[in-house]
């Protein structure tokens, strides 16, 4: 349907929405400018939109303040690590529960779905104490394998299966007079036109994990150790108050990645879409 | 190219038995049609002779190899499907070359086939193209072609025109009718349309319910069908059949009197048939009946007529002057009557 509207309901329409816009750019620009506003500036009256003086010195207080390169580099590669292994394990699981016919399979597909229903918090402490009973609790293993394996990958799975009963069989039974294995169907045919679906579980495994605060503060008791989040908010004096201007420049840098990994993750979402459909 | 045969082919779905003992020869070069109503099982055979599906019994040869227990790329076909199966993530030529590279053939083998299959189907120019970026029919090659590139022993169609218009679809039917008489590889294809199955076959299977209703060549079908339901199902427009009685003045149905040759099977209950262009329009002599519908197509007029209670639909080179509702004398061709056994539903003569 093609709609063509008057210009003054097209000012309209964008002054709103402007205004809706408002509310959801405001939290980002205060903490970008206020990142490099002095302490001071930060919660003056009125607020200053645009700030009258530049200090980038919170940005160089936060990496001296505590190891922030190297919490900085945790969070990298843990939701790194468990975004690739995450969509790995789950593109073939969901793979296997969408294609493969084996006893129970539906049952077992409930099973795992079930999992979703268990809060995290009511695992973290028998977790906390299997972790520590393996002499594994302060090391990145508890958070790389609760999050590879536990609820939002239960979430993948089920998005990869969704994705791959759609996936119209012909093409593996072409693949199959081919001469190709399931697992070379799976890799060469079924995985490269499940992008979309990938992109999906790629930009929220990636934001669980980087957003992830709970585990890491159940688990890790080292500065060296610690990810971002909870990096954040030990940004404080010697009387426990905010240094805010610093921790809004290390929430300015941490927000980074998650933006690099939306744009990429979008692109690829919106050329897998192009990618489905055979006949037309 | 090679001879395939089938015999004894069962397939059941629990309860349900799709396939009931099929037994079809199909000789090397031949191009042989499995034609049906939806649901009649030709699709789950050729997906059987493909070894997509399992037999549950029976014996499949392709060549000189039983074939039962042996994976679809071991079986030398290649098959087209009804929405073509092309990877979307791959080129046309990757399309075409992939089941080459991946029995590691050589770059230069899969180049030169793929370039002569795309010559053959005048895709040259597309190779580097997407799927997506192709039109209907131009998919439909790319499949074809993809087949050929692995120069099988047989070729299987599953019903490869059905998405494709109908102008299309009479051109890649002549496409693919014209590359199996330069190729002569054995072929198998299944279609629900009979015009296709006409057209194209050496040898029709007409299937029903799970089993085979007559095979033969299209001609041998059209003009001798042993059975009721071929003889509805082959011929556009469908046969006429009238139930009845026939009688020793001629064919009894509907308060009219059809006319036939003399008859020893006097009181029995049957089927009568004949084709619409097997009707003429005669000035005397006939039956009476009254025109319910003129239909019109160019080079022949289809017109709908009643006698008594009984519908006959004619088919006519001439043009109809005439009006609905106008009083007309038609014929049977006497020789060209079929009768079948009203409870057997087989051909009684």
């Amino acid at each position: 349907m093609n709609t063509k509207l008057s210009p003054r309901t097209q000012v309209a329409l964008y002054g709103l929405l402007c205004l809706l816009l408002f509310p959801f750019i405001f939290p980002t620009w205060w903490m970008i400018t206020s990142s490099i506003k002095p302490i001071s500036q930060i919660f003056a009256f009125p607020p200053e939109l645009f700030p009258s003086r530049v200090d980038f010195s919170s940005y160089t207080t936060a990496f001296e303040f505590q190891p922030f390169a190297r919490q900085y580099f945790n969070s990298v590669y843990i939701s790194v690590v468990v975004t690739v292994l995450t969509m790995l394990i789950c593109s073939l699981a969901g793979y296997a529960f969408a294609r493969i016919k084996f006893p129970g399979a539906n049952i077992m597909f409930m099973v795992v779905l079930m999992g979703l229903l268990v809060p995290s918090e009511v695992t973290l402490i028998p977790l906390f104490q299997m972790f520590r009973a393996w002499g594994l609790s302060n090391t990145h293993w508890p958070l790389l394998l609760i999050q590879t394996i536990g609820a939002s990958s239960v979430f993948a799975t089920f998005i990869m299966r969704q994705f791959f009963i759609t996936l119209p069989l012909e093409l593996e039974e072409a693949a199959r007079i081919d001469g190709l294995s399931r697992l070379k169907i799976f890799w060469t045919i079924a995985l490269p036109l499940s992008r979309p679906a990938l992109a999906a579980v790629a930009i929220f495994t990636f934001l669980h994990s980087w957003n992830s605060f709970l585990e890491p503060l159940v688990f890790i008791s080292s500065r060296e150790l610690f990810t971002l989040p909870v990096a954040l908010v030990n940004f404080t004096d010697a009387y426990g108050g905010e240094m805010w201007n610093v921790q809004l420049a290390a929430s300015t840098m941490s927000a980074i990645p998650v933006l690099v990994v939306f744009v990429i993750a979008q692109r690829h979402f919106i050329e897998g879409l192009a990618h489905t459909g055979l006949k037309g | 190219m090679a001879n395939v045969s089938l015999s004894g082919i069962r397939k059941s779905f629990g309860a349900v038995d799709v396939i009931q003992g099929v037994d079809i020869d199909i000789e090397d070069g031949q191009f042989v049609v499995l034609v049906g109503p939806s649901g009649c099982g030709k699709s789950t055979l050729l997906r059987m002779l493909a070894g997509l599906e399992t037999i549950t019994d029976g014996d499949i040869r392709i060549g000189e190899r039983t074939v039962n227990e042996l994976e679809p790329k071991d079986r030398d076909i290649a098959m087209v499907f009804q929405n073509y199966a092309l990877y979307p993530h791959m080129t046309v030529a990757k399309n075409m070359g992939f089941s080459l590279e991946h029995r590691g053939g050589s770059k230069e083998e899969i180049a030169t086939r793929v370039n002569d299959a795309a010559a053959i189907l005048g895709l040259s120019g597309l190779l580097d193209r997407f799927p997506r970026q192709l039109s209907g029919g131009q998919r439909q090659r790319v499949a074809m072609g993809r087949a050929i590139v692995r120069n099988p022993q047989v070729f299987l169609f599953d019903e490869p025109l059905s998405n494709l218009d109908a102008k299309l679809r009479v051109v890649m039917r002549g496409e693919i009718k014209a590359l199996h008489q330069r190729l002569r590889v054995t072929t198998v294809y299944v279609t629900h349309d009979q015009v296709e199955a006409m057209t194209m076959a050496d040898k029709i299977v007409v299937m029903n319910g799970g089993k085979v209703a007559q095979m033969g060549s299209p001609l041998e079908l059209y003009d001798r069908p042993e059975n009721l339901f071929v003889a509805g199902f082959i011929g556009s427009p469908a046969m006429n059949l009238i139930k009845g009685t026939i009688s020793a003045q001629g064919f009894v149905a509907g308060g009219t009197v059809l006319p036939m040759e003399a008859s020893a099977s006097a009181g029995r209950e049957a089927y009568y048939g004949i084709r619409p262009e097997h009707l003429d329009l005669v000035s005397d002599g006939g039956i009476a009946a009254e025109v319910l519908l003129i239909e019109p197509m160019g080079a022949e007029t289809q017109l709908t007529f009643r006698c008594g209670q009984v519908q006959l639909i004619g088919i006519f080179r001439e043009r109809f002057l005439g009006h609905v509702g106008d009083m007309v004398r038609i014929q049977p061709r006497l020789d060209l009557i079929h009768l079948f056994d009203a409870s057997t539903e087989q051909r009684i003569a």
